[in-house]
């Protein structure tokens, strides 16, 4: 009996495991191009309210470009530069301030640096759906320097959760 | 004495004169020769409109369409991934958008102007066909040039729509034209 009982669960288990781990598909939230244009109006509306004229980009979680507008005045680094701080954002699913306060020369984390394409400059900020980043916003030109970079960007990210929350909410309906 | 006193008075006015006639040259010459060159470029604003027309127009037929706008640079000023396009497409929406900004004409009617076989309209061969070797530039339908007074200061270029080459361009048309009464 006790030894029947082992047999069960341990085939109990095995079935478990053949049926969930063979069978079961990578899924995650992805970024539609809509959810891309919510971000790049709320960009463009507080880039309104700052009067500036900022360039702006928004990436997926692979890291590829899903919207990019370069700025009226834009200089030649600009856009190249909003990129770089979207990939940084994504990559390390943090701000790209924080994580440039986050990896100082001569700390721990320093070495982090010298991943390509990552730059310690703020104005990337992920794009957060409960605990999830399903990508980011990177954002250069406004007024108030990196700082200003960052709340723009925030604001694009906010409105691009906010959209795919509002499909969530549809779908559960 | 007074005509001394007179004589020097006039010399000194003189002296100013001709200063100041100088200095007024000077810089009507510089107004003419040194002065910076403005150009019109497409807007952050024109741009979006041209994008938000194309897609527009693709959606009829519930087609999902990468866009990319491109400035008189030919370098990009708005693009737009369409879902379930790989970053190749919407690059081949790049490119699409800058041949026809560089060459101021749809990209069909470049594609015709470049073919092997191309003929102008005494039947001589244009034998332009080495265009089409340049870099960015590709031989498809869907880029439309934005043009003012006769100028290309854009382009913007579709891909991915379901009805191919021919609805790419209509699209992208669409959106090019919708600013049209802007640029006149």
């Amino acid at each position: 009996m006790f030894r029947t009982s082992h047999i069960l669960t341990a085939a109990a288990a095995a079935a478990v495991l053949l049926a969930a781990t063979p069978q079961s598909f990578a899924q995650g939230q992805g970024l539609t191009s809509a959810q891309a244009m919510a971000a790049i109006r709320a960009v463009q509306a507080y880039a309104k309210k700052d009067g500036s004229d900022p360039s702006t980009v928004v990436l997926d979680r692979d890291g590829n470009i899903v919207l990019m507008l370069k700025g009226n005045n834009a200089s030649p680094h600009n856009i190249g530069l909003a990129e770089r701080k979207a990939f940084t954002a994504n990559m390390f699913k943090m701000k790209s301030i924080e994580w440039r306060d986050a990896t100082k020369p001569g700390t721990a984390r320093a070495n982090e640096r010298q991943t390509p394409k990552a730059i310690p400059l703020g104005g990337g900020v992920p794009i957060m759906v409960g605990n999830e980043v399903i990508g980011a916003v990177g954002v250069s030109g406004t007024r108030g320097g990196q700082e200003g970079d960052t709340a723009g960007a925030q604001a694009g990210a906010d409105a691009a959760a906010a959209a795919v929350q509002r499909l969530q909410a549809q779908a559960n309906n | 004495m007074q005509k001394l006193i007179t004589g020097f008075v006039l010399a000194v006015a003189a002296i100013f004169a001709g200063s100041a006639v100088y200095a007024i040259g000077l810089q009507i010459a510089k107004d003419q020769f040194l002065q910076s060159l403005t150009n019109f470029d497409i807007s952050v604003e024109q741009a979006m409109l041209v994008a938000e027309n194309a897609i527009a127009e693709c959606k009829k037929d519930n087609s999902v369409i990468s866009v990319a706008v491109v400035d008189r640079d030919g370098l990009v000023r708005f693009l737009l991934r369409g879902d379930g396009a790989t970053p190749e497409l919407a690059d081949n929406a790049r490119r699409k958008a800058y041949t026809a900004r560089t060459f101021n004409q749809a990209t069909s009617l470049w594609m015709e102007r470049t073919a092997l076989d191309a003929v102008d309209a005494n039947g001589k061969a244009i034998d332009l066909n080495g265009q089409q070797y340049l870099e960015n530039t590709i031989a498809e339908k869907g880029g439309f040039p934005i043009v003012y007074h006769g100028g290309a200061i854009g382009g913007v270029g579709v891909t991915g729509s379901k009805g191919g080459g021919e609805r790419d361009e209509a699209c992208a048309k669409a959106g090019a034209q919708s600013i049209a009464d802007q640029l006149l």
